[in-house]
């Protein structure tokens, strides 16, 4: 099958268009890089079936950096290229453009955000753009799905080799084509420019982030709360806990099978949260207690990312995150491990250098705990208020920084310096938000059950079987004299390989007092990845990082959590 | 000896047009295909304190640079706008 490729530089709406002639499901945001692997999909054009792959964004073709790379060797596998240029940044756009029309395959134009153009007073002379350039030029909004059909009846003019000019000259020549094709007219500073700027200046900047900060945790707060006690914990109390009753009823109320599919009786009855059967606390959990806050998450996540506030941010830390070998765009990865750690093992694949990378990954493995487990603990530690809370994430944000400043100074390497685009701040088109959000929720909701399903299996197994107690009499120096926690917890650490979600709820029933459990939370969150992020990680990393990093994460939780231990018996 | 003076030492507020941009292949090629290149009109937003990142304007988008990058930046200084 022939082969269309969508290029052009990052952040142009390369996959919205993508999604717009595919139909496909394609995560797009606004801030450059988003589009770590290239995705691919179907199109007809005139009946005939193609391929179309959206390329990495890159701003040229020069192998500077993976994504340039590949994007160059994915040019001579292409059969028609789709140059996507942002109307709003005609020059830059030209560059990559000029480097594939000399590529010597057929090229076709999308000159795409042509609304934001227009809004901006920006005016470019399509046809005689498509003049000098040789090529059919298509004006597109592909945000709002305008010009794609032309866009697609062109495809066949394609051309290869249009124009003729040498290597040294392209600047010259962009400069020609941008004098006779665009206008600008005077407009007036917007005020989402006034406020793009000033999220960024140092001293503003850091108010802004505060309070954008504050009111994304208290959205997600309200909106965690709103889905899990008004919607699914009612629906699960009301409709559900009966017909699992009438299921314990008719499993005569007792025996492994009962054990394992509705749970044990806590004080003579069923609980949601502590029974431990697949049919309470392996859907009570995923859904309403961490869904319920993933959602939440992930519904912020989108207006923020979608408004252009991250590279901002990225910029604003930019400082702190060198004294940990990083720059501040590597608080991507930080923030996107917040909702899950899976993507944010991904998305240091943005990160260029080996030794970024790897500080990225074990920071963000180690203390960036997921809205599953983040949820759990809060919900379990919460309890006993800011006494609890406090020294939890207090010592979870300590870990972070101190992990970052030893791996700054034990990794060797460069770390580069951050350059990047701001794109503008831009009111988030609802359609998107709401379709990778429902996109992201889906796939927590697939790839997260059936763990958890397996986890609460697994773990009755364990405990019938008796290996629960073998391996807690195994570790007994650590878990009992370091940490301080009693024998029963091991199946929390066991489980908590898994999913840590279930490992932090096996702690409820245990009756521990506030340090144990302060402990045992900061433990669970800090000694190693669940198996999910653990595999994405050595792909990402490959299996020699993977282990030092993983040593490191056992050492650091065994002297994290005796000293904790220590300290609380003092402070308590 | 170099004319005009580089995008960290440059004034907020003001415009300039690059004369030069130091450095190897590489970084030239990337501070080129974000738009840092001889000829281009740049303005300087702000600038972090502790050597943070430099923001500056160039066609209408806005960048940002580490302060080492910035220092490879030359520009002649315009009067203002």
């Amino acid at each position: 099958m022939k082969k269309i490729l969508l290029m052009g530089n990052p952040n142009v709406g390369k996959s919205v268009l993508f999604s717009r002639l595919t139909g496909a499901h394609v995560i797009a945001s606004n801030y450059p890089g988003t589009t770590v692997e290239f995705t691919k999909g179907k199109l007809r054009v005139g009946g005939e079936p193609f391929e179309i792959i959206d390329v990495p964004g890159t701003y040229s073709l020069d192998p500077t950096s993976d994504a340039e790379r590949v994007a160059t060797d994915m040019v001579a596998d292409g059969d028609i290229i789709v140059a996507v240029m942002d109307a709003t940044a005609l020059e830059r756009s030209l560059n990559l453009t000029l480097h594939l029309l000399k590529s010597g395959k057929p090229v076709v134009v999308a000159l795409n955000m042509s609304d934001a153009a227009r809004h901006e007073g920006i005016e470019i002379d399509a046809p005689r753009l498509e003049e000098m350039l040789g090529v059919p030029v298509v004006p597109t909004a592909a945000v709002r799905g305008e010009g794609i059909k032309e866009l697609v009846d062109r495809l066949p003019d394609a051309k290869a080799d249009s124009m003729d000019f040498s290597d040294e000259n392209r600047w010259k020549v962009i400069g020609e084509v941008v004098e006779q094709c665009q206008k600008v007219k005077h407009r007036h500073h917007t005020f989402l420019e006034w406020l793009g700027d000033a999220s960024v200046h140092p001293l503003t900047g850091l108010p802004i982030a505060v309070v954008a900060g504050l009111l994304a945790f208290w959205i997600i707060r309200m909106v965690g709360l709103g889905l899990e006690g008004r919607i699914f914990s009612p629906l699960f109390e009301n409709i559900w806990l009966p017909i699992v009753y009438r299921i314990s009823e008719a499993m005569g109320g007792e025996g492994f099978l009962h054990q394992v599919i509705v749970g044990q009786l806590v004080e003579g009855e069923l609980d949601l949260e502590q029974s431990f059967g697949l049919l309470t606390t392996g859907l009570y959990v995923p859904i309403a207690i961490v869904l319920s806050y993933v959602f939440a998450f992930y519904l912020v996540l989108g207006v923020v990312e979608d408004i252009g506030y991250l590279p901002r941010l990225g910029v604003m830390l930019d400082t702190l995150m060198h004294h940990f070998g990083l720059h501040g765009l590597s608080i991507m990865p930080m923030l996107l491990g917040l909702g899950c750690n899976v993507p944010g093992a991904m998305a240091t694949r943005l990160l260029e250098g080996r030794k970024e990378r790897f500080i990225a990954s074990v920071m963000m493995a180690i203390a960036v705990p997921c809205m599953a487990q983040l949820a759990m603990v809060i919900g379990l530690v919460g309890q006993h208020g800011i006494k609890g809370l406090a020294p939890v994430f207090m010592t979870l944000f300590l870990v972070w920084l101190g992990v970052g400043v030893l791996l700054r100074f034990m990794v060797k390497g460069e770390t580069p310096e951050i350059l990047s685009e701001m794109p503008p701040y831009r009111l988030p088109y609802w359609k998107a938000m709401l379709k990778k959000l429902w996109m992201r929720t889906k796939a927590f909701i697939c790839e997260a059950v059936p763990f958890v399903l397996l986890g609460v299996v697994l773990m009755n197994f364990l405990y019938a079987l008796g290996i629960v107690d073998a391996l807690g009499s195994l570790f007994e120096p650590v878990i009992t004299r370091m940490l301080g926690l009693p024998g029963e917890a091991t199946g929390a650490l066991i489980v908590g390989f898994l999913r840590k979600d279930v490992a932090v709820g096996m702690l409820a029933p245990l009756g521990l007092e506030l340090r144990q459990l302060v402990v045992a939370s900061v433990v669970l969150m800090i000694y190693f990845p669940c198996v999910a992020t653990f595999i994405v990680l050595i792909k990402e990393l490959g299996i020699k990082d993977m282990a030092k990093g993983a040593a490191l994460m056992i050492a650091v939780t065994l002297v994290v959590g005796t000293a904790l231990n220590f300290l609380l018996q003092v402070v308590y | 000896m170099k004319l005009g003076i580089d995008l960290a030492q440059m004034d907020a507020g003001k415009w300039g047009i690059v004369t030069s941009v130091e450095g190897g292949h590489g970084v030239i090629s990337r501070l080129e295909s974000l738009g840092l290149r001889p000829g281009a009109r740049v303005s300087k937003i702000s600038a972090h304190f502790f050597k943070g990142p430099v923001i500056v304007n160039v066609n209408n988008r806005r960048i940002a640079l580490g302060y080492g990058l910035a220092r490879k930046v030359f520009v002649d200084m315009e009067g203002d706008k």
